[in-house]
């Protein structure tokens, strides 16, 4: 019986050449495999995550001609890109549309939060079990911890959450070693500050160095790695990375939200998403390749007009635009990637009790920097916004281009424990058309 | 030719029961099994003493009804290699059958015969194609589910979730196929199925992606299932005749096999009806397993073997029947060990290692020495870190007998007793958050006089459930202030002490589960009526007056008041029905009982549980050495389960007492303790330790000064340090809810927390007496790794120990090395 292929990219290339293929046939082939791309090793991403559904139709993809009970409350208005409206809840993001690209042809099926959660955080359908609740419940590995896992490594922890462990943010079989350092503490807090990132101040740093020095003698580790127990080995990877964290002022000072003006803490907002749209600007810029912040309480199930326009919209509305201004400034937004997104968007109809539901079917989320051409829509919906009429894009197909905006590769394989192949973005496609 | 023709008659009819207990006597009979297989044709080739072919006969009785071959190859050492996948197939008239890799299909009525071959091995099997124009009658039930499930259409994801998916809901794994069959036929104006239009069926347009559907496209329209849908709706979309026969239970072949690293191994799946026909359903059953790592089962059901020695079980699942395959793969290329002469033989449970070791063929790493020995023990029953005296005085006492003095001497301390009374509490969820303070420590109170008097841990599980009267002064009254209704106590009381998880039964039965719905209401019948009066903000009067039978709602169908698979109650309506389930619960002859404590105690003394998770007792989730367990629980049922004398028992093994240092031939194995397993300290040992090491005890509000970790019997109060390294949550009732994960924080908490660096620098610390001692470098350097990881340092450490007293800062210079040493991985874990 014939085995079943296992050509890599490397043996198709080499295949390629032997079957007598051009060299640009041999770079579409590539292009068909997807590879690391080196010149994208520097972009990072910021992953803010709009926790309990973003409703798509009151915000990017409003119905104006549908029935008032799916219309909603909420108007179209212009933007500072021709032809593209978006809802007069969010005027301030009508200045910055020019950065912005909106996917609203999002789909997924699952309609429950845990498991909404779970796809939209790894690109992957969640299993059997309960999703909400526990926290550390992933089945798949999440986004953070792919690029954690696959990205180049830098000083400070390469995947990062805040203000909080993001549910279903956990790195699942590529083991604790690629889980989120999470900054437990709100930036908004007036005595906001990480601990334990250096040495207590009893301790001159001289003094430092020598402890660490003659600590890493003491802990090295025995040559044939399966002799090492496990848990003694994963503990061995976080003082590492406890090491290089502390030996690094810019990455120590990285995530002290003090050091920026009082009027830039202002612009953002003095709000939890505006501080920590901030700090993972801090964080991206000292080196994180992700920054996931959550955002939460947006589960509209009733007042859904009033929750958006007096509860949720106006601190989004100022922190978004501020990001994306503030990258702009500083030479950044072409370096970083920011990923607006949600579990899935809300019913089309207004319930009774003034709420939309939960509705994965179609919605929307945002996409800007790190190469993405802003002011553009992609896809579309029915007039309703209920069913998705135009150029789907799947889960895993966000993955799939996040990894692409990150310079990597999203077609290549992870193992389980047991050598088991897991594709990276479960066979999504990047979205070409944002990246122009 | 038919070498193993002899064999052919031996029947050996095995039981499950047969299958967990005697594993080793499988082993040894597996060979028989194989051949007894009366269907199967034994042959040989040139590398191997014989080759099996299973079945001898393929017989295609129906359209969609398929065969599924198994190719076995018997070695000269009497091992099996699965030869299904890689022999050449070949069908002699394609017209009759048709072959999908090594699944044979009918095409039409007639015979032919399937061409095998194997290196220069050739074989005929005959293939007999019956019934074929005619597709066999479709029962809703025993066809039309098991598609459903098999496609994941009646997942919790999909139209199984409670609301369904888009208007369109079925019952979770089909439990409930009178309304899937409503759902399907009736609901949606009958939509779903157009008996005259197959293809305008919405269940079969969207099943199949022709019109768009969330879900994706589940089957292709030439696939089997596609077909088995269009004849049903072909047939008018029946509910089968009642007399349809049912499923009586499967057989997987093989049950048990020893495999290769890195091999695979073809499932073959028979069910067998209530009318006495078979089936082949390797195809349409449903496969998991319990150990990733060492071997994986596809939907083909081909088992996929890893890299690590070991063993799993694979589950097989078909219409709610549950057949387990077990795996072991030995170490390759290895003989037999030999029993070295200074492992025991005078304790039953070195016997039952030992038969492990030999089966997967390591051998276990030297006994561990002095110094580790006592601060493992220490940690493990006292939650303590040895003191210096402690160890210098163990390794110089020339008694032959001082390890099991040791054992004695921790087994009777006070540390004992804080440390075992707060594993109670994580379990029995004694949470001020939840059931307030009073309660909280009324609860532990009771907990801890239970685990000082050694009472018998049935007498005491017995107590708590029948518990009644004033929270404020009856301790386990105070465990129905956290259950509060009938649910959560059967939830709780099956979890804790059976380690039975209700929680899928309380609404559905769950395909992989004995347990149902009926299961758990009818043990949340005991709990039913009980009334907890309020006496004031802190208490209440908890009883219960009499029982009070339940329906499962939603259905409302009232169930009998009866233990798993026991008989209904005679409590009427003014007695307490709950001392039947205390007797029956904490019976001697109740297994679960017994096996869940005496595997969480294990799990405690030795790093991992026989089943893990240690409170998860399934048919689907066998111990990885069944022998043992049942060895436990058999010295805990025979000592009037006295908890104390099976720690001694386990503490006074050698296996127990191995080094954690892994020798070459079993350093892949982490389920066979054929070496020590290393372990994190847990959260509240490490911060005692540290707080002993220094000499500054940690101050909790409301608890005097010098309160350690392990006396604390509120979770409740704040500790950055306990929350970071995670102890327990109390939240269920498991240990589950105290992470040993590490994570970037705890290794920066240790690194550079003020809180431990003033401890270290204190004024009245014990680092500071030690620098104004007149002792010497060396002595200071013996005298610190002592305190701190428990034994004499090593060369490594007097000399990085002399570096850092070379600065002209004594004081200084021990600082550096306390704090170096107490966040080496010797003070951290326990080798």
């Amino acid at each position: 019986m014939l085995n079943k292929s296992k050509a890599n990219r490397r043996d198709f290339i080499r295949m390629g050449s032997i079957a007598g293929l051009g060299m640009a046939d041999i770079l579409r082939m590539q292009q068909l495999f997807g590879s690391d791309d080196p010149s994208r090793s520097d972009i990072n991403c910021i992953f803010l995550f709009i926790v309990g559904g973003m409703p798509h139709q009151d915000m990017w993809d409003l119905k104006p001609d549908a029935p008032s009970e799916i219309r909603g409350d909420f108007h179209n208005i212009s933007t500072n890109v021709p032809g593209i409206q978006i809802s007069d809840v969010i005027p301030q993001c009508s200045t910055v549309m020019d950065k912005l690209a909106i996917l609203r042809s999002m789909t997924h099926d699952d309609s429950d939060h845990g498991r909404g959660f779970h796809v939209m955080m790894s690109g992957k359908k969640a299993g059997a079990g309960d999703f909400n609740g526990d926290q550390n419940n992933n089945q798949h590995p999440c986004i953070g911890s792919i690029v954690s896992h696959l990205g180049a490594p830098g000083v400070l922890p390469p995947y990062i959450s805040l203000p909080n462990f993001l549910n279903s943010g956990g790195p699942s079989f590529l083991g604790p070693a690629h889980g989120p350092f999470v900054i437990d503490s709100d930036p908004a807090a007036p005595d906001f500050s990480v601990r334990d990132i250096a040495l207590p101040t009893s301790v001159a740093t001289r003094r430092g160095e020598l402890r660490q020095r003659a600590l890493q003698q003491i802990n090295q580790l025995e040559e044939d790695a399966d002799k090492i127990g496990k848990q003694v080995k994963s503990f061995d990877t976080f003082y590492e990375k406890a090491f290089g964290l502390m030996s690094s002022k810019e990455a120590r000072e990285a995530f002290d939200i003090s050091k920026e003006p009082e009027a830039l803490r202002e612009a953002y907002g003095m709000t939890s998403i505006g501080q920590c749209c901030l700090l993972a600007r801090r964080m991206v810029e000292a080196g994180s390749r992700f920054v996931a912040v959550e955002n939460g309480h947006w589960d509209t199930h009733r007042k859904n007009t009033y929750s958006l326009k007096e509860l949720l919209c106006p601190a989004f509305d100022q922190a978004v635009p501020a990001l994306l201004n503030d990258l702009e400034q500083r030479g950044m937004l072409e370096k970083t990637l920011v990923v607006i997104t949600t579990e899935f968007g809300r019913t089309p109809r207004i319930n009774p009790l003034a709420g939309r539901d939960h509705w994965p079917n179609a919605f929307s989320i945002l996409m800007a920097g790190g190469g993405v051409q802003g002011g553009q829509v992609i896809g579309a919906t029915d007039k309703q916004g209920a069913e998705v009429t135009d150029r789907p894009i799947t889960p895993p197909d966000m993955v799939a281009t996040i990894l692409y905006g990150l310079g990597i590769d999203h077609k290549k394989i992870l193992h389980t424990p047991l050598d088991r192949p897991v594709p990276t973005a479960d066979g999504g496609n990047v979205v070409r058309e944002l990246f122009g | 030719m038919a070498k193993g023709g002899g064999f052919r008659r031996i029947n050996i009819l095995l039981s499950r029961q047969t299958v967990y207990n005697n594993l080793m006597s499988i082993f040894r009979i597996s060979l028989a099994i194989l051949l007894a297989i009366a269907s199967s044709h034994s042959l040989c080739a040139d590398n191997y003493d014989s080759i099996t072919i299973e079945p001898a006969v393929v017989e295609i009785s129906g359209r969609n009804r398929q065969t599924q071959l198994l190719i076995t190859g018997r070695r000269s050492d009497g091992t099996f290699v699965d030869l299904t996948s890689s022999a050449t197939l070949q069908i002699d008239d394609a017209s009759i059958a048709t072959l999908s890799d090594s699944l044979v299909m009918g095409l039409s009525e007639g015979s032919t015969r399937i061409q095998v071959q194997i290196d220069d091995f050739q074989h005929v099997i005959p293939v007999h194609v019956r019934g074929y124009s005619a597709y066999p009658p479709i029962n809703f039930e025993t066809d039309i589910i098991p598609m459903l499930t098999k496609l994941n259409c009646n997942g919790g994801g999909c139209h199984g979730r409670a609301g369904g998916q888009n208007g369109f809901q079925l019952s979770v794994f089909g439990f409930d196929p009178a309304t899937d069959y409503e759902a399907l036929t009736r609901q949606a104006r009958g939509r779903r199925v157009f008996p005259g239009a197959v293809e305008q069926s919405l269940i079969y347009s969207k099943a199949t992606g022709i019109v768009a559907h969330g879900g994706g496209e589940r089957m292709t329209p030439d696939s089997q299932d596609a077909e088995l849908l269009r004849e049903w709706i072909n047939q008018g979309t029946p509910w089968g005749s009642e007399d349809t026969p049912t499923v009586r239970d499967i057989q997987v072949t093989p049950a048990l096999r020893l495999m290769a690293p890195h091999s695979q191994q073809q499932l073959r799946v028979i069910a067998t009806y209530t009318d006495g026909s078979q089936r082949d359903v390797t195809r349409a059953s449903i496969y998991s397993t319990n150990t990733e790592v060492i071997a994986d089962c596809g939907p083909e059901g081909v088992i996929e073997t890893g890299k690590l020695p070991g063993e799993a079980a694979i589950t097989i699942n078909y219409m709610g029947h549950v057949e387990v395959a077990r795996v072991v793969i030995p170490r390759p290329g290895v003989v037999t060990p030999v029993r070295p002469d200074w492992f025991s033989s005078q304790n039953r449970i070195d016997d039952l290692t030992w038969n492990k070791w030999e089966q997967l063929r390591i051998s276990p790493s030297q006994i561990c020495d002095d110094a580790t020995f006592l601060r493992r023990l220490m940690v493990k029953a006292t939650g303590t870190i040895p003191t210096a005296e402690q160890i210098r005085e163990f390794v110089a006492d020339r008694s032959p007998d001082k390890r099991a003095v040791a054992i004695e001497a921790a087994l009777n301390s006070e540390e004992f007793v804080d440390y075992w009374s707060q594993r109670w509490s994580d379990i029995m969820m004694v949470n001020s958050k939840i059931i307030g303070s009073r309660s909280a420590y009324t609860f532990y109170r009771w907990l801890r006089q239970q685990v000082e008097q050694n009472r018998p841990y049935n007498e005491w599980v017995y107590d708590i459930i029948v518990a009644t009267g004033n929270t404020g002064n009856v301790g386990p009254a105070n465990f129905y202030r956290s259950q509060r209704t009938p649910e959560d106590a059967t939830k709780t009381i099956s979890q804790a002490f059976l380690g039975v998880r209700m929680d899928c039964a309380q609404c559905h039965h769950h395909p992989f589960e004995k347990w149902g719905q009926a299961d758990f209401y009818g043990l949340a019948g005991y709990f039913n009526g009980m009334q907890r009066d309020k006496l004031d903000d802190n208490r209440e009067l908890v009883y219960h007056p009499g029982h009070k039978s339940i329906a499962i709602p939603v259905v409302n169908k009232a169930v009998a008041t009866q233990p798993l698979a026991g008989s209904p109650t005679t409590a009427d309506n003014t007695t307490d029905p709950r001392p039947e389930l205390a007797r029956w619960v904490t019976s001697p002859d109740n297994p679960y009982f017994s096996r869940l404590i005496s595997n969480r105690v294990w799990k405690h003394l030795m790093g991992r549980g026989l089943v893990e998770p240690e409170d998860d007792f399934r048919e689907t989730n066998p111990p990885t050495n069944p022998e043992l367990l049942d060895h436990l629980a058999s010295t805990l049922t025979g000592n009037q389960f006295n908890i104390k004398h099976l720690m001694r028992e386990i503490l006074n093994s050698h296996t127990f007492q191995l080094s954690s240092t892994p020798t070459d031939s079993n350093k892949m194995d982490d389920q066979a303790y054929s070496h020590y397993l290393i372990r994190r300290l847990p959260a509240e040992v490490m911060l005692d330790a540290i707080c002993q090491v220094t000499g500054v005890a940690e101050s909790y509000p409301g608890h005097p000064q010098g309160t350690r970790a392990i006396e604390l019997w509120d979770n409740q109060l704040p500790s950055y340090f306990l929350d970071t390294f995670g102890r327990n949550l109390r939240e269920s009732p498991c240990e589950c809810g105290s992470s040993g994960d590490p994570t970037m924080a705890q290794a920066l908490h240790l690194l550079n927390a003020p809180e431990i660096e003033k401890k270290i620098q204190a004024t009245d610390g014990a680092i500071t007496r030690l620098a104004a001692s007149d002792r010497n470098e060396g002595q200071l350097i013996t005298e610190i790794s002592l305190r701190i990881v428990g034994r004499l340092p090593t060369q490594k450490e007097i000399q990085i120990g002399q570096q850092l007293f070379s600065s002209d800062n004594r004081r200084r210079g021990i600082e550096d090395f306390v704090w170096v040493m107490m966040n080496s991985y010797d003070f951290l874990f326990v080798k």
